[in-house]
C-alpha cells in the first residue's frame, strides 16, 4: 500500500532524510518511531506531497507520488503533527469545506460527513466553533477532516501530541477503531504510544531507517546477555556464588517475599546464560523458582538501537 | 474548478469572521462617503465622481494589501497550509481560490458605494455622464485584481502578514515612483518606456471615460502573471 525507497531531503546544507525506504502492506498498522529530529516529520511530509524528494520514490496506493502528486494525494487522509484547522470556522462547516476540497462528489457529501463524524463522536459539537473545542476535540475534528474521503491509507503525525491522558486513551481508543479497515502509518516518539497501537515498528534516527519489525520481534532481535532467577536463600551468597563461576558478569539481587530473591545476571556477551546458571545454583543447592531470559522492552530496544547508530556515527 | 470556488468561499468567508474583515469595509465606507459628500455634492460644480474614484484608487492602495495580506501567511503560520498542500488540488488551484475569495471581498467592499452614483444621479441636473462612472468602476476593479495578485504573490512568499503587507505596499509606491515620478528626470525615451508600464495613468484614462482595451489587457495580463508566479512560489515552497 505505501512503498517508498531511497528518499533522500537536504534542508540547506542538512541531510536531513538519509535513504529512509520501507514497504507497509494492506492492513497493517505500523508505528514510526524516533527521538525528535530524527526525520520522521520530514519523511511523512514527503510523503503525502507537501514537500518533494530530492532522490528516492514513493508510491501510495500504486501511484506514483512523485509524478502524480494530485492523484496520489486522494489515496490518503493525513492528520499534521499539531492538528491544524479553522477556529473561526464552526465543525460541520469545517468538514464541509474539507470535502469539497478532498474531491469528495457532491451526492456523497453529506453521508461521508455524517460517517467520518460518527467514526471520531463528533455530533455533539457539530455546531460549535472550532476554537471553543477542547484540545481532544480539535485532534478529533482534524481526524474527521482526513476521513472524509473514506482513505484506504491513514497517515498520522503524532496524533496524541498535547492531549492529556484521558485524551490519549480516547485517541489511542479511536485510531484503534480507525485501523480495523485501513492501512495507517503513525508517527510517534511516545514509545508507549506505538507499543500499543501498532503491530509493525520502523525506528527512525538521524534520517535513516535503524530497525524495522514487529515489536515482539525488535525485543528478541535485543534480547540476550542476561537472565532472570528467582531462588531461596541469601543474597549475598547467591551473589557471591554466581559471580565466582561465572567472572565478567553483573550480578544484582533483589529481595523478595517469603525469603525468595530477584537474581538478574548480565553477561558480556549475547549468548543466553540460562543454562549455565540454572547448573551453576543447582549444584550451589540453590533452589530455583523461575528461571528467564531477560526480554528487552521496546524502550530497551529504542535506546540501544540510537546508542549503537551514534556509536557507529562517531 | 470547484475546488478553487470552495477555497473562494472559505476565505470569503473567512474576511467577515473576523473583525478585521469588518473594519476595513466600515472604515473605507466612511472614507468614501466622507469624500463623496464633500467633494462630489458641491453646487454648481460638475455633476462627476472623479474625485471619489481618485481617493478610492489611493485607498485600495492600502486596503488591498491589508485584505491580501493574510492569504497565504496566515495559513502557513497556523499551520493548516498542511492540509491544502496535502490535498488533492494544484498550487495554481489554491492560489485562484485565495484570490477570488479576495476579490469578492473587494467587490463586496465597493458595492455599497454604487449609492454614491444613484444620490448624484438624483441630485444633479442634468443627470451624470454613466459612461465615466461605468470606467471609473471598472478601473477600480482592475486595479483591485493587479493589487491582489500582488498581495497574493507577496503572502506567499512569508508566513508574516506584516511583510507580506510591506511588501505589497512599497512595491505599488515603488511602481508610481518608478513610472511616474522616474521620467521626469530621465531622458525623453527611457521616460516614454517607463511612462508605458504605468497604472496611475490609465487609471486616469479610465476617470475620463475612456475604456481602452490596451488598458484592460494591461491589467489583467500583469494580474494574471502575478498570480502564475504565486502558484509558482507555492510549487517552490515543496522543494525548499
Amino acid at each position: 500500500m505505501i512503498e517508498i525507497a531511497d528518499l533522500h531531503r537536504w534542508f540547506g546544507s542538512v541531510h536531513a532524510v538519509r535513504g529512509v525506504g520501507f514497504e507497509i502492506p494492506a492492513g497493517q498498522v505500523v508505528g514510526l518511531l524516533g527521538p525528535n529530529g530524527a526525520g520522521k516529520t520530514t519523511t511523512l511530509r514527503m510523503l503525502t506531497g507537501i514537500i518533494r524528494p530530492q532522490k528516492g520514490s514513493i508510491r501510495i496506493a500504486g501511484v506514483d507520488a512523485i509524478a502524480e502528486p494530485t492523484k496520489s494525494r486522494r489515496g490518503f487522509g493525513y492528520l499534521p503533527e499539531s492538528a491544524p484547522s479553522y477556529p473561526e470556522m464552526s465543525v460541520s462547516g469545517f468538514l464541509r469545506y474539507r470535502s469539497q476540497v478532498l474531491g469528495v462528489p457532491r451526492g456523497s457529501r453529506k453521508s461521508q460527513i455524517a460517517k467520518a463524524m460518527e467514526e471520531c463522536q463528533l455530533g455533539s459539537v457539530a455546531k460549535r466553533r472550532i476554537g471553543q473545542l477542547s484540545k481532544g476535540y480539535r485532534q478529533r475534528v482534524a481526524l474527521a477532516s482526513a476521513l472524509l474521503h473514506d482513505p484506504k491509507v491513514l497517515i498520522l503525525d503524532e496524533p496524541t501530541n498535547g492531549l492529556d491522558p484521558t485524551q490519549i486513551r480516547e485517541a489511542r481508543s479511536l485510531i484503534g477503531d480507525l485501523a480495523q479497515d485501513r492501512t495507517v502509518l503513525v508517527s510517534s516518539h511516545i514509545l508507549p504510544e506505538i507499543e500499543r497501537t501498532c503491530e509493525r515498528v520502523i525506528i527512525i534516527g538521524a534520517g535513516k531507517v535503524l530497525a524495522d519489525g514487529t515489536p515482539d520481534e525488535l525485543c528478541r532481535q535485543n534480547t540476550g546477555g542476561g537472565c532472570i532467577a528467582e531462588c531461596k536463600g541469601h543474597g549475598a551468597k547467591i551473589s557471591t556464588t554466581l559471580a565466582e563461576l561465572f567472572p565478567g558478569t553483573e550480578v544484582s539481587t533483589t529481595p523478595l517475599e517469603g525469603g525468595w530473591w530477584r537474581v538478574e545476571v548480565r553477561t558480556s556477551d549475547a549468548n543466553d546464560p540460562c543454562e549455565q546458571v540454572g547448573a551453576a545454583l543447582g549444584s550451589a543447592r540453590i533452589q530455583i523458582r523461575q528461571l528467564r531470559p531477560t526480554v528487552a522492552g521496546l524502550e530497551d530496544v529504542f535506546v540501544r538501537v540510537l546508542d549503537e547508530s551514534a556509536g557507529a556515527e562517531a | 474548478m470547484s475546488t478553487a470556488l470552495a477555497i473562494a468561499k472559505r476565505e470569503f468567508g473567512s474576511l467577515f469572521r473576523v473583525p478585521v474583515g469588518w473594519i476595513v469595509i466600515a472604515l473605507f465606507l466612511f472614507l468614501t462617503g466622507a469624500v463623496f459628500v464633500t467633494s462630489a455634492l458641491l453646487p454648481g460644480d460638475p455633476a462627476t465622481l472623479r474625485s471619489v474614484f481618485g481617493t478610492t484608487t489611493f485607498m485600495l492602495v492600502l486596503v488591498a494589501p491589508a485584505v491580501s495580506m493574510r492569504l497565504f501567511s496566515e495559513e502557513l503560520r497556523t499551520g493548516t497550509y498542511e492540509l491544502l498542500a496535502s490535498s488533492p488540488v494544484s498550487s495554481f488551484q489554491i492560489v485562484a481560490g485565495k484570490f477570488l475569495g479576495a476579490l469578492a471581498f473587494l467587490v463586496v467592499m465597493l458595492l455599497p458605494t454604487l449609492i454614491h452614483a444613484l444620490v448624484l444621479r438624483m441630485a444633479s441636473s442634468p443627470a451624470p455622464d454613466p459612461g465615466p462612472i461605468l470606467a471609473g468602476y471598472l478601473s477600480l476593479l482592475l486595479f483591485g485584481c493587479l493589487c491582489l495578485s500582488l498581495g497574493t504573490v507577496a503572502s506567499a512568499l512569508t508566513d508574516s502578514q506584516t511583510l507580506a503587507f510591506l511588501g505589497t505596499l512599497l512595491t505599488l509606491v515603488c511602481w508610481v515612483l518608478i513610472t511616474n515620478t522616474a521620467p521626469k528626470f530621465v531622458s525623453p525615451e527611457l521616460g516614454a518606456k517607463l511612462a508605458a508600464a504605468s497604472y496611475l495613468i490609465r487609471i486616469d484614462d479610465f476617470a475620463r471615460g475612456a475604456i481602452d482595451t490596451r488598458h484592460i489587457v494591461f491589467f489583467l495580463s500583469i494580474s494574471a502573471g502575478l498570480l502564475v508566479a504565486a502558484g509558482a512560489a507555492l510549487e517552490h515552497k515543496r522543494w525548499r
